[in-house]
């Protein structure tokens, strides 16, 4: 078979020791920003993109890869002890893993949320490598009129069905694609929203983006919102080791966990969080004893935390074989691609294979790094959660400002970073999703040249989204997504 | 009828007026469209129209009682803590002032602080300590061993 020759030249890449540092340096910084509340894998990676002029492509994608993944171990290690889901996709885990720690459970909590997010996301990988080709085999066929219309579905899925409102959605989505407009057009050269400063005609960095929206407004509604409430970080008693009854309840739930996420993860329509409720709710409804649920049920955090890795996993798959982000962190991770000239794609498997094929044999390494950091080690990551909020966030701001000005030496980043931030805070405060601003801005430009492009090739005819057999049918089940569940909803209230 | 939500209202018109901005700002742009028909205005203008039609569903919301599915209550219940706030906004804003002529140290140093005391601490000299210690950390880490560049301000001549 040809893909396991690839896999092993990937292999060949990956297990150099200068790229099994990075490895090892993104999953265990991975792990830390997803211990820590108030800073997350996109800020985290956001914040590195500019080592990108300092590492060669493989390692620094290798090392950002391991963020993304590694800050899904931290994040169930917040849950199951503080009770804040550190995302949304880890709101189940914080019910039902933060009810069996309070009960003296939290040990065999977090192994069983540590070994089922090693089990779904080898599994995931698995799934991954035999996928990608694949899709890589169909997606060569696809011209500009495929492309734009498989944009058009990711943009409507994160923002539009995604989340609790689709108008808030769709707002935060435009708002992203006018950041996204900001600069100096590609194609045509042409200077928008630039008002003459020199600042804007390079474009809105990304980075100032992402930081504002999640480091900076999360700490401006942390310290004005969240500070009278105090945090209460439950304690491990006894072994962390799971019984022989732990283990018995637990395997299938990772199994099923993994078979609900990943698919959801690699159609392009992303979020970790429908299946995170969908394997919650099968594992209750299949419970020897559905009772406990609710009350510290080890099914209950076995599954979920499978599916949520074997989603994000999952997203890789769109991300790498078609160039398309399903979430905020995808996208950024997009950028970090962008930085390299790189853009993944089909293409990106030809021109590239030594890099893609090594970034995937990564994740198998990176995953069992992560189960060793995250069991036998889990005593550092609890230290982490006691920093104080005072210091925590002040750390964060520091970092975060960094960041922003050290990428091109302007002060005037730092005050947009500040507006973005206050826009970021006010998102949060009145219910505006976040990550839809930050596909928007990326996938955006991407979106507008394949229009462009399409639209060249059929003169201005704008059929040609419609009549081309495929373009058609991704867009009719976009039309599908919005208006399906607003149809369904009126047609059973008329019944 | 719920009283008429304020806040939602205000933030409605903000998102008006950024796609007024937009739609404004698109006939500023000269559209030579070439050879692809779409000129360079034409994304634009589209963003500037459906946030003008997001606006216009928003107030619509608001004054049928409030954004769908927020729990705005909940968030009242949450009192908004504007001192904190305005530390956290007075540490930015310095940062931005301080970084060019002070230095990454000295405004790192200021932001720490303002934040912490956002987050209502007042040991300023432990805080302090701690803000030196990690700023110059960072700024040896990212200038010695990586090679970016952070401005050393007063302290050009010593670092």
């Amino acid at each position: 078979m040809e893909v396991w020759s690839l896999l092993l030249q990937g292999f060949q890449v990956a297990l150099t020791p200068v790229n099994l540092m990075w490895a090892l340096v993104g999953v265990t910084f991975g792990t830390a920003v997803g211990v820590l509340p108030g800073i997350g894998p996109a800020v985290a990676i956001a914040l590195l993109l500019p080592l990108t002029t300092k590492i060669d492509p493989s390692g620094a994608l290798i090392m950002f890869a391991g963020i993304y993944y590694g800050a899904m171990y931290g994040g169930s290690t917040t849950s199951i002890l503080l009770n804040t889901p550190g995302e949304s996709a880890t709101i189940v885990t914080a019910m039902e893993g933060n009810q069996m720690a309070k009960r003296g459970r939290a040990g065999p909590a977090l192994a069983t949320a540590a070994i089922g997010s090693f089990v779904a996301g080898t599994l995931a990988t698995i799934l991954l490598t035999l996928l990608a080709p694949q899709v890589v085999e169909i997606a060569v066929k696809f011209g500009p009129p495929e492309y734009f219309a498989l944009m058009v579905l990711a943009f409507t899925t994160v923002s539009a069905v995604l989340g609790d409102s689709t108008l808030r959605g769709l707002t935060a989505l435009f708002i992203g694609l006018g950041i996204g407009v900001v600069g100096i057009e590609n194609q045509s050269g042409q200077a928008r929203f630039v008002f003459g400063i020199p600042q804007l005609a390079d474009g809105i960095e990304v980075v100032t983006i992402a930081v504002g929206l999640f480091a900076v407004g999360e700490t401006l509604y942390v310290a004005s919102k969240l500070n009278r409430v105090a945090e209460v970080i439950e304690k491990i008693k006894g072994s962390i080791m799971m019984t022989k009854e732990d283990w018995k309840r637990s395997w299938k739930p990772w199994l099923r966990g993994t078979a609900i996420g990943f698919p959801f993860g690699a159609m392009p329509a992303g979020g970790a969080e429908i299946p995170t409720f969908l394997s919650y709710a099968t594992e209750k409804k299949l419970a020897a004893h559905p009772e406990e649920f609710g009350k510290g049920a080890i099914e209950g955090v076995a599954g979920p935390e499978a599916a949520n890795n074997a989603s994000s996993t999952g997203v890789m798959v769109p991300l790498l074989t078609l160039g398309l982000p399903t979430s905020a962190t995808a996208a950024i991770l997009l950028a970090a691609f962008q930085q390299y000239g790189l853009q993944p794609g089909p293409l990106l498997f030809e021109t590239n294979a030594a890099l893609v094929w090594g970034l995937i044999a990564s994740f198998y390494i990176g995953n069992i790094m992560l189960l060793v950091l995250n069991l036998p080690l889990i005593g550092i990551w609890i230290k982490l959660l006691e920093v104080p909020r005072p210091q925590l966030y002040g750390g964060i701001v520091v970092f975060a400002t960094m960041g922003v000005y050290g990428m091109r030496q302007s002060a005037f980043d730092v005050f947009l970073l500040y507006a973005i931030g206050l826009m970021g805070f006010l998102m949060r405060r009145y219910g505006f999703p976040t990550a839809p601003v930050i596909v928007g801005m990326i996938l955006g430009p991407l979106a507008e040249e394949q229009m462009r492009r399409s639209l060249s090739i059929s003169q201005g005819d704008p059929m040609v989204f419609i009549n081309r057999p495929l373009s058609g049918s991704i867009i009719a089940i976009t039309v599908l997504l919005v208006v399906g569940p607003w149809v369904w909803k009126k047609l059973k209230k008329a019944a | 009828m719920k009283s008429l939500d304020k806040g939602q209202l205000a933030l409605s018109l903000g998102v008006a007026g950024i796609g007024l901005f937009f739609l404004v700002g698109s006939f500023q742009i000269p559209d030579a469209a070439g050879y692809s028909t779409v000129g360079p205005a034409v994304v634009p203008r589209a963003v500037g129209i459906a946030l003008l039609v997001c606006a216009a569903f928003l107030v619509y919301e608001v004054l049928r009682g409030g954004f769908k599915n927020h729990d705005e209550a909940a968030e009242r219940e949450l009192i908004t803590d504007w001192i904190a706030l305005g530390w956290i906004s007075a540490g930015l804003i310095l940062y931005g002032l301080l970084i060019e002529w002070a230095g990454f140290i000295f405004a790192s140093i200021v932001l720490f602080l303002c934040t912490a005391r956002g987050f209502n601490s007042r040991r300023w000299l432990t805080n302090a300590i701690i803000a030196l210690v990690l700023a110059v950390g960072i700024f040896s880490l990212f200038t010695y061993g990586l090679g970016l560049n952070l401005p050393k301000g007063l302290l050009s001549g010593i670092l």
